[in-house]
């Protein structure tokens, strides 16, 4: 009885072993109903969300010693959706033998609001000879969770004259062996950095470092001030503000002030009718050529182009 | 003066002094969904901070790009908030929603909503 309560606390506490085992990529499938059973669902899977978050952006702070490895989806299928091959790793994410997958509509394996994605978008691009499409689908495991992902999909002619055929491709995070002592480490850092400044935080240093990150974004029109002072203020000193900052952000604080005013600086563009030079004021840039130049380089486009 | 506008996700009640947002029974909220949510608000503000009623009791899903867009470009022009739920689910929804986004906007949830909007300060009864 999937309804019952048995069954539904049944697959809360699979999940709970899944994410025991370092698997936060599995979610499960919430139900209209407003009980405690539904409550513990709809927390779990936001549990899992905000580790899965904190797991990769780990990553981008620390690249050198967090373990890591992708799990990739893959899936080769002909242009009726039939499934040809799968990878191995693919039938782990979905607890099926790959017996069972292949001859398998794809469809089947997904929920009803991705299968009517599916169809909808399917039937436009199968027209082309080529395409690609990235799509967000839900697919439901053998052991009844939901993977839910966005999935590069690319329709293309096989050579064999065989017609047309569908390649789906999605990555996960895991929790897995680390990388290779070979792999150039230096490259996988997002941000520069010439020396390592290792700092040793505390819990407190950590609360510290966190309200700083909260002040920025309640007043990115105020200008920053400056990094010993407010490290004072704070109530800590100035090198572990900076680097305990860069450790727990992956980012600098002013880098990472420039990015959030950006960011509310493109909000309010997009759904204002307030004047870029009112925007500019509100978001603390100084110069509207700086406030330009930056907005280029992280958007690609001039602020005056998002308005219609 | 009062407006009124629908999309897919949710349907807007405007008065002089608040906004009251009436999410629909949607499968889930995703970021493109909070996009236009939040689109559509700031279009009927026109500039003005205002108190938002936001009731969520219908919500069931929303995941953590939606949840991270509300929290800061959706607060935008939103002077005080108030969450209307319905235990146990939207109460654990909004939960976590504030114990793990900071508040630039005073946010608290009510099951009524008399007492909701006597937190923003509206003590009108019997109005929608």
């Amino acid at each position: 009885m999937p309804n019952s309560d048995d069954f539904r606390v049944g697959r809360i506490q699979k999940m709970l072993l899944e994410m025991a085992k370092g698997n936060f990529f599995y979610s499960l499938e919430p139900s209209d109903k407003n009980d405690n059973i539904a409550s513990l669902v709809v927390l779990l899977n936001m549990v899992s969300e905000e580790i899965r978050a904190a797991f990769i952006h780990q990553g981008f702070t620390n690249a050198h010693n967090t373990p890591q490895c992708i799990i990739q989806l893959s899936l080769l299928m002909d242009s009726k959706g039939i499934i040809e091959m799968v990878t191995s790793g693919s039938c782990s994410l979905l607890s099926i033998l790959p017996k069972e997958i292949i001859g398998k509509n794809i469809t089947d394996l997904m929920t009803k609001a991705s299968q009517e994605v599916w169809s909808k978008k399917m039937v436009k691009h199968l027209k082309k000879d080529r395409s690609e499409l990235v799509l967000f689908l839900e697919f439901i495991t053998n052991d009844g969770f939901l993977l839910a992902k966005d999935c590069q999909i690319s329709v293309y002619q096989a050579l064999d004259g065989s017609g047309q055929k569908i390649l789906l491709n999605s990555v996960f995070f895991s929790k897995g062996e680390p990388f290779e002592t070979g792999l150039p480490k230096k490259k996988l850092k997002v941000t520069k950095g010439i020396k390592e400044h290792k700092v040793t935080l505390t819990p407190e240093d950590i609360q510290i470092i966190r309200d700083v990150h909260d002040m920025i974004i309640n007043n990115l029109e105020r200008d920053l001030p400056k990094l010993n002072d407010l490290a004072r203020q704070m109530g800590t000193n100035e090198y572990k503000l900076k680097y305990g900052f860069k450790q727990l952000y992956g980012t600098t604080i002013f880098r990472f002030l420039i990015k959030e005013r950006l960011r509310k600086a493109r909000t309010l563009i997009q759904h204002s009718t307030l004047t870029i030079k009112q925007v500019i004021q509100m978001t603390g840039f100084k110069s509207k050529t700086h406030f330009s130049r930056a907005f280029k380089d992280k958007y690609g486009m001039p602020p005056t182009d998002l308005r219609p | 003066m009062k407006r009124t506008h629908e999309n897919n996700y949710a349907i807007y009640l405007m008065a002089d002094d608040l906004i009251h947002i009436i999410y629909k029974k949607v499968p889930y909220i995703d970021l493109k969904a909070a996009q236009v949510i939040v689109k559509d608000r700031m279009q009927l503000q026109e500039g003005r901070e205002m108190p938002v009623l936001c009731d969520i009791r219908e919500v069931r899903n929303i995941n953590k790009a939606a949840r991270d867009y509300f929290a800061l470009e959706g607060s935008l022009w939103v002077q005080k908030l108030a969450f209307l739920i319905d235990p146990p689910v939207t109460d654990m929804i909004s939960s976590i929603y504030l114990d793990t986004h900071a508040q630039k906007v005073p946010t608290r949830s009510f099951t009524k909503k008399k007492e909701a909007l006597a937190y923003l300060g509206i003590d009108e009864t019997g109005d929608d």
